[in-house]
């Protein structure tokens, strides 16, 4: 595997989709490349801060209230 | 909805007790979808009301979580997108067809600079507008991948899409929140161009 192939299949190896015999040629690479092994740390961090610094907001009250309400099984039958 | 009776209470209870622990991420992905709480409310009730609609459709043993999520998505396309200005489907489609080239692109020019090892001088406000600044498309495809978690063939089945799109656009879409996040660190002075600054606000925090 060459550099520019690295690069191109980097979020394969970040979100763990590489199939097993791709992934040995790329650890093999990384082990002897410092550039791509520079790459895929600053990747790794890209996508940490995707991950873990994006807010993520919970479903307010109101909301859960409005469609627990509106499930037929909810109502009393008239 | 009108009121249930008989076996339908049953059904209604099973979707219930199946579908509720999903709200807080499809919310959440509604949220980052519309960008406006009010909306992103609404396409969560209207999720609920067509997945209660169509829960004997759903084929038991499937993955009902990303079924949820393909409702979700399939309502925001019809519903919401378009009130908001899209550029034209052309563009992305352009775009996804250079995807080797921008490989090659980024390959060739080896490593960049070292003040782009300072990512961590982004601030959480950055992380939100760069992923908010996101093509809806590509947005779409990096809110399920990165904050819901989903693997590339369950995101192709949410947005009817081949594996290899979902790549691209994952690629694309997390290159350019990579680029924008940088643009506003930068903004911040966290990053000083020409200048091996040492600054690492929130090293402690970063993964090892």
């Amino acid at each position: 595997m060459d550099c520019r192939k690295v690069r191109e299949v980097v979020f394969l190896y970040t979100d763990n989709e590489m199939e097993a015999e791709l992934l040995i040629s790329f650890r093999e690479h990384m082990d002897r490349c410092p550039g791509c092994a520079r790459a895929i740390n600053r990747t790794e961090r890209l996508l940490w801060l995707v991950r873990r610094r994006c807010s993520r907001e919970q479903a307010p009250k109101r909301l859960r209230d409005r469609i627990l309400t509106s499930f037929p099984h909810r109502q009393k039958p008239l | 909805m009108s009121a249930a009776t008989g076996q339908d209470q049953k059904r209604g209870w099973d979707f219930e007790a199946a579908a509720m622990p999903f709200v807080d991420g499809l919310y959440n992905t509604a949220l980052r979808m519309t960008r406006n709480p009010e909306d992103a409310e609404d396409l969560v009730q209207e999720t609920y009301f067509k997945a209660y609609k169509y829960y004997d459709k759903f084929q038991e043993g499937t993955n009902f979580r990303a079924w949820l999520f393909k409702i979700l998505k399939n309502t925001f396309i019809n519903s919401y997108r378009k009130k908001q200005s899209i550029p034209p489907q052309s563009d992305f489609a352009d775009i996804e067809g250079s995807f080797e080239s921008q490989v090659s692109d980024q390959a060739t020019r080896g490593v960049k600079s070292p003040e782009q090892e300072l990512l961590e001088g982004v601030l959480d406000e950055d992380v939100q507008r760069a992923m908010d600044g996101l093509p809806v498309d590509y947005r779409m495809a990096v809110v399920l991948a990165d904050l819901e978690g989903f693997s590339y063939k369950e995101i192709a089945e949410i947005l009817d899409v081949p594996v290899g799109t979902v790549m691209s656009r994952l690629y694309r879409g997390r290159k350019l929140m990579e680029e924008a996040m940088l643009e506003y660190a930068q903004e911040h002075g966290y990053i000083r161009s020409g200048e091996p600054t040492k600054m690492r606000s929130r090293r402690d925090e970063a993964p090892n």
